[in-house]
C-alpha cells in the first residue's frame, strides 16, 4: 500500500482522510471520503457552490471572482480549484452543503478508486529493443577499385559496422537510393525493421536523424478507434529503466481517439459484415476506418510537433473483425458457421496500401488474432498485462463493445469473448459520450435530497456521462434508494429529478445552466439502465462460465486486471455495487485502462516482444459462449442490482439495506 | 443384510402460505422432497385445487365448460356456491374478467364489493385474479384488498410492471400476493426480492411462472418449476421458497384441441368434453409433478380426477 502523503480532516463532521497524491483537487478528495459539497458545474469553478473555509493548511489555490475579498481573508476557498499540497483542515460552511446531513451512511469506509495508470509491475523484463531502429552510417564513395553497387556498399558498411547481416531491401528504396545517396554525400540514416523472417531496411534519410524515431501504435474497436505517438529514442535513453512506468512522460508524445465511423453502417461487427456483403461494402468499411487513422494520425503528427517522415512504424491491435476490415480482406465467412477468419497470423503490410497517408516505406504491424471472436486487441491486452509472465491466477477482462476476458497464468490461457455493447463506451446512452474532457465521471448523490455532485474530466461544465460516471451513477441512485434493483426508478420519492422524459423515466443529472454550452441537460434514463444491466450482466455471466469451465471460481483468483475505456478512474466498490465486479479482495483488482494499447506499445519498443505475441495468440483456447446453454442463465440471473444471487455480494447487501 | 432404500435429502424446505381468515384457512407448501416423493421428505400440506369463477363469460367456451354451472353461469356468487356445495371445491377463484378495460371496463369500487359479497357467501378461502391488464389490476386489486381489510385473501398476479401497488396494498391490508414471472427461474426470483423488499415476507408470497397449458408450452412451465423446486431444496435460496401457483384453467381451455369439433378435426373423435377435461387434468397433473401446490381449474371432473390422483399419490 501506497503511504498517505497528506490527511484533510473535514468539519464539522471531524472525518479525516488520508491524501496520496500531493496536489489532488480537494472536490475529488471529498468524493473519496463521500462527504457530501454542493457542486453542479462538475469542478470548473464556475457554479461557485463548493464553498469551503480552509482552518489550517495552506493549500495551493486559484483566487475565484466568486468569493468576495472579505470571503477570501476569512478563509473560503473553492474546493474544486483546491489543491491539497499539506495536511488540512477545512469546515464544509452551512451553504455548500447540500443539507445537513452532510455524512453518508457508508462514510468512514474507504473508497477504492483505481486510477487508470500504466503498472510497472504488469511485465517484467522486457528488453529495450525496438524492431525497428536507425544507423547512421558513412559510406566509402565508390572508386573504380570499389565499385560495389549503391546497394551492396550499403550492406556492406551495416555489416562491418553495426554487425547486421542478412538485410533484404525493399523495393521502392532501390528507386530512390542511388540519388539519395549521392545528394546526401554518403552521409545516411538507415531504418532497419526487424520482424520474424529477418532484417529489412525499409528507409534511408540524408545525414543524421537518429534523434527522430517515433512510432504510431493503434487501437480499433469497434466504438472507439484510439491511436498514440511513441518516441522510441526515450526507450533507448532509459535502457535499464521500466518501459511503461518511469518512462511514461518520455515515450509519450501524444494520444487521440475518436468514435469509429463505421458506426453508420452498424453498431456491432455483425451488422458490418452483412453490409460488407452489399455491392461496394467492403471498401465503404474499410475507407472508412482508414479515414479514421488517417485523421488520428495527422492529428498526432501535430500534436507532437513532428514531421510524418519521422515515423519509422505503426502497430495496430483490433479485433478479428476490425482487423479484416483495416486490411481490406473480406469477413464473409467470419460470420459464417464454422466462423473461420482469413489469417490469425497477418504479414506485415504497407502502410501506403492500405491507404494510410504515410510515407511508403512505414510498415504495419498487426497484432495476431486467435479465433474469429478473439481478436489482436485481446492478445494484446494479454501482453501488456503481462499475465503469460506470472504463475498468479489472473483474470483479465477488456470492456470494450465486446467484453473479451482472459482467465490464466504463465503456463496456459483460456478467452471468451461476450458481446456486451458500447454502454460501458458510452455508446448507446442517451447523454453517454467517450471519456473525454467535459464526460462526467464520478458522481454522488445526497440520501436526502437525491441532489448529484458532480466530478467531470477535465473540470469542465459536463457534456455528457463516460461509462465509469454510469458506473457511479447507478451505483448511487441503488444505494440511496433512487431505483430498484430491477433498475426501476421509485416514482413517488420528494424530488423533481426524477421526472418522466420523452423516452420514459429518468434522473435529471445537470440542468440547461450547468450543463456546457449547447447542451440542453444530461440525464440518466431507465432505457440507459436497462443499458447498462445487459451489459454488465453479460460481461459479469461470461466471467463466471469461463472460470467454471476449468472449475474455479471467483474466490481463487489472485489477481483480477481490468482494461477498458471506460474513463481514467474506476470506483470498485460502485463496480461491485451494480455487479459488474465480484465481490472479492480489493488488493486483486487493477485497471490499466486501454489493455490494447499497452501491448501495442511493448512491441514498439521491445522485438522481443513480437515472439511473445505470438506465443500468446498460440497458447489461448477459446471457449465459445453463443452454444453455451448455462450463459444464458447466467445472462439472466445477472440481469438485476447487484445479482438475483444475492449471497454472492454480501457486503453490498448489508450496505444496501 | 436389511434393504435400506436410498433416500434424498435436501438442505432446504419450501415455504408455506396460509390464505383465508377466521375457521376457513388452508395451507400449502411446505414441502422438504420433491413432489410425491413422500420417502425423501416430509410433504405436510396436499396440493390445493381452487375452482375458478367469472363475472363474466366469453361466449367462446366450449359446452363442457359451460354445461356443469348452467344455471348460475351469469350470477358469480351463485357458481362459486355451487362449486364449493355441488363439486367440493376446497377454494375458490374470482376471476374479475369484467374488469378489463378491453371488455366491460368495470370499475375498482364494484370488483370490491363484488369480493365482499363472495366472502359473505362462502366458507372456502379466496383467491381474486385480475384480467391481466397490467394498470387496471393495480387499480383493482389494490381496491379490493383496501376495501376488504383483513381477509387474507390471495390477489393477484403481480407482475414487474405493478407490484409494487399490488404488494403494498397486501402488506397493508393483510393479505397474500401471486408474483407472477414470464416463465424464467431469475426472473421469478427477482419477483420474489423485489416483494420482499417492499416488506411483504416470503410467507406472504406464492409464485406464478407463467402456465402452458399442454400443447402450448407446458413443458417450458415444467422444467421452470422443477429448477425453482431444486433451488429451493438443494440449494436452499431463501428468495426461492414460495410455493407455487398455477392458473391453467383459462389456459386449456382455450386450447384449440379442446375447441375443434369433430367435422372440423375427424381424428379426434366425437367426445369434446372428455378431451376437455383430460386436456385440463393432464396439465394439471404436469404441474403438480413439477413442484405445484395450488391449481387453478375449471371442468369439475377435470378437478375430481386431478384430485383422485394427488390422493393416491399422497398415500
Amino acid at each position: 500500500m501506497p503511504k498517505p502523503i497528506h490527511q484533510v480532516t473535514f468539519q464539522p463532521d471531524d472525518l479525516t482522510f488520508d491524501v496520496f497524491r500531493d496536489g489532488e483537487n480537494l472536490l475529488r478528495v471529498a468524493i473519496a471520503a463521500s462527504v457530501h459539497i454542493n457542486a453542479s458545474c462538475g469542478g470548473n469553478g464556475a457554479c461557485g457552490k463548493c464553498r469551503v473555509i480552509i482552518d489550517q493548511g495552506h493549500p495551493e489555490v486559484e483566487h475565484s471572482a466568486k468569493i468576495s475579498d472579505e470571503d477570501w481573508k476569512k478563509g473560503y476557498r473553492l474546493a474544486c480549484t483546491t489543491k491539497v499540497t499539506d495536511d488540512l483542515t477545512i469546515t464544509i460552511p452551512q451553504e455548500s452543503r447540500i443539507d445537513n446531513s452532510v455524512l453518508r451512511k457508508d462514510s468512514g469506509q474507504k473508497s477504492h478508486t483505481l486510477m487508470a495508470r500504466d503498472l510497472n509491475s504488469l511485465v517484467q523484463g522486457v528488453k529495450i529493443n525496438p524492431a525497428v531502429f536507425k544507423y547512421y552510417i558513412e559510406l566509402p564513395p565508390p572508386t573504380l577499385d570499389d565499385n560495389l553497387s549503391d546497394l551492396g556498399r550499403l550492406m556492406r558498411e551495416l555489416k562491418n559496422e553495426h554487425q547486421l547481416d542478412n538485410i533484404s531491401a525493399d523495393y521502392f528504396l532501390l528507386r530512390r537510393l542511388p540519388r539519395m545517396l549521392r545528394e546526401a554525400d554518403w552521409k545516411i540514416t538507415a531504418t532497419i525493421v526487424y520482424n520474424p523472417k529477418g532484417l529489412k531496411l525499409i528507409d534511408i534519410e540524408a545525414g543524421d536523424t537518429r534523434a527522430a524515431n517515433y512510432s504510431i501504435i493503434i487501437d480499433i474497436g469497434t466504438t472507439t478507434v484510439q491511436g498514440q505517438l511513441l518516441n522510441l529514442n526515450a526507450s533507448h535513453q532509459a535502457e535499464e529503466r521500466s518501459v511503461i512506468d518511469d518512462l511514461e512522460s518520455d515515450l509519450l508524445i501524444a494520444t487521440d481517439a475518436k468514435y469509429n465511423s463505421q458506426v453508420r453502417f452498424g453498431e456491432d461487427v455483425i451488422t458490418r459484415i452483412v453490409h460488407s456483403q452489399k455491392g461496394d461494402g467492403l471498401k465503404e468499411l474499410h475507407d472508412s476506418i482508414i479515414k479514421d487513422l488517417n485523421e488520428i494520425i495527422d492529428n498526432l503528427v501535430k500534436a507532437g510537433g513532428i514531421q510524418k517522415d519521422q515515423i519509422s512504424h505503426m502497430v495496430v491491435a483490433a479485433n478479428t473483425t476490425m482487423s479484416q476490415f483495416f486490411l481490406n480482406l473480406d469477413p464473409k465467412y467470419i460470420r459464417e458457421d464454422p466462423y473461420v477468419p482469413t489469417a490469425n497470423f497477418f504479414p506485415p503490410v504497407r502502410a501506403m496500401d492500405l491507404g494510410l497517408n504515410l510515407p511508403d516505406y512505414i510498415h504495419i504491424y498487426t497484432f495476431p488474432a486467435v479465433s474469429s471472436y478473439v481478436g489482436g486487441d485481446i492478445v494484446a491486452g494479454v501482453l501488456g498485462s503481462g499475465i503469460f509472465q506470472r504463475e498468479d491466477l489472473t483474470l483479465f477482462m477488456d470492456v470494450g463493445t465486446n467484453g473479451e476476458l482472459v482467465l490464466g497464468n504463465c503456463d496456459w490461457l483460456v478467452c471468451t469473448s461476450c458481446s456486451a455493447g458500447p454502454a460501458f463506451e458510452g455508446g448507446g446512452l442517451k447523454y453517454g459520450m467517450r471519456a473525454t474532457t467535459g464526460a462526467i465521471e464520478q458522481i454522488r448523490i445526497n440520501p436526502e435530497t437525491y441532489e448529484p455532485m458532480l466530478l467531470t474530466i477535465g473540470k469542465k461544465k459536463p457534456l455528457g456521462i463516460c461509462g465509469s460516471g454510469i458506473i457511479e451513477a447507478i451505483a448511487e441512485m441503488l444505494i440511496v434508494g433512487i431505483i430498484e434493483p430491477n433498475g426501476k426508478f421509485k416514482r413517488d420519492l420528494n424530488t423533481e429529478r426524477i421526472r418522466k422524459g420523452d423516452t420514459g423515466w429518468e434522473y435529471l443529472l445537470a440542468d440547461a445552466e450547468q450543463s456546457a454550452d449547447g447542451i440542453d441537460e444530461i440525464t440518466i434514463t431507465e432505457g440507459d439502465i436497462d443499458n447498462i444491466i445487459r451489459t454488465k450482466g453479460a460481461i459479469y455471466a461470461g466471467c463466471r462460465i469461463l472460470l467454471e469451465s476449468v472449475g474455479l471460481s471467483f474466490e481463487d483468483l489472485d489477481k483480477f486486471i481490468i482494461a477498458g475505456g471506460f474513463g481514467k478512474y474506476i470506483n470498485l466498490e460502485r463496480a461491485v455495487t451494480i455487479g459488474l465486479l465480484p465481490e472479492i479482495d480489493h488488493k486483486k483488482f487493477m485497471f490499466v485502462g486501454n489493455g490494447a494499447l499497452l501491448g501495442d506499445r511493448l512491441v514498439s519498443v521491445s522485438r522481443e516482444m513480437l515472439g511473445e505475441a505470438r506465443n500468446i495468440a498460440g497458447m489461448m483456447t477459446n471457449i465459445e459462449l453463443a452454444n453455451n446453454m448455462k450463459f444464458m442463465d447466467e445472462y439472466v440471473a445477472a440481469q438485476f442490482l447487484p445479482h438475483t444471487e444475492t449471497t454472492a455480494f454480501p457486503k453490498t447487501m448489508a450496505m444496501l439495506k | 443384510m436389511a434393504f435400506s432404500a436410498l433416500t434424498e435429502k435436501y438442505s432446504g424446505k419450501m415455504g408455506t402460505l396460509t390464505i383465508g381468515s377466521g375457521d376457513q384457512t388452508v395451507t400449502v407448501g411446505g414441502q422438504a422432497a420433491m413432489p410425491f416423493a413422500t420417502f425423501d421428505g416430509e410433504l405436510p400440506n396436499k396440493p390445493l385445487i381452487a375452482m375458478e369463477v367469472y363475472d363474466v363469460v366469453d361466449p367462446e367456451w366450449p359446452a363442457a365448460v359451460v354445461d356443469p354451472f348452467k344455471d348460475v353461469i351469469n350470477d358469480p356468487i351463485a357458481w362459486a356456491k355451487k362449486n364449493v356445495a355441488d363439486y367440493g371445491a376446497k377454494a375458490i377463484c374470482l376471476q374479475l374478467a369484467s374488469t378489463d378495460p378491453n371488455g366491460e371496463n368495470k370499475d375498482a369500487a364494484y370488483a370490491a364489493d363484488l369480493v365482499g359479497k363472495m366472502l359473505e357467501a362462502i366458507d372456502v378461502p379466496l383467491i381474486v385474479w385480475g384480467s391481466g391488464n397490467v394498470e387496471k389490476d393495480a387499480e383493482v386489486l389494490a381496491k379490493v384488498c383496501e376495501v376488504n381489510e383483513g381477509k387474507n385473501l390471495l390477489v393477484g398476479p403481480a407482475v414487474e410492471e405493478n407490484y409494487k401497488k399490488i404488494a403494498a396494498a397486501c402488506l397493508g391490508y393483510g393479505h397474500a400476493v401471486v408474483s407472477q414471472s414470464p416463465i424464467d427461474v431469475n426472473m421469478a426470483k427477482q419477483m420474489n426480492i423485489l416483494i420482499s423488499n417492499l416488506g411483504l415476507p416470503m410467507e406472504k408470497i406464492i409464485m406464478e411462472p407463467s402456465t402452458g397449458a399442454l400443447g402450448y408450452g407446458v413443458e417450458y412451465s415444467y422444467s421452470v418449476m422443477e429448477r425453482i423446486s431444486l433451488a429451493a431444496l438443494a440449494q436452499n435460496d431463501d428468495k426461492m421458497q414460495a410455493p407455487i401457483i398455477n392458473d391453467l384453467g383459462k389456459e386449456c381451455w382455450k386450447a384449440r384441441e379442446v375447441k375443434l369439433t369433430e367435422e372440423e378435426e375427424p381424428a379426434f373423435g366425437p367426445d369434446m368434453e372428455k378431451r376437455g377435461v383430460l386436456w385440463e387434468a393432464t396439465t394439471g397433473i404436469d404441474m403438480l409433478l413439477s413442484g405445484s401446490n395450488l391449481l387453478i381449474m375449471r371442468n369439475p371432473k377435470a378437478v375430481k380426477l386431478v384430485e383422485e390422483c394427488i390422493d393416491e399419490l399422497m398415500a
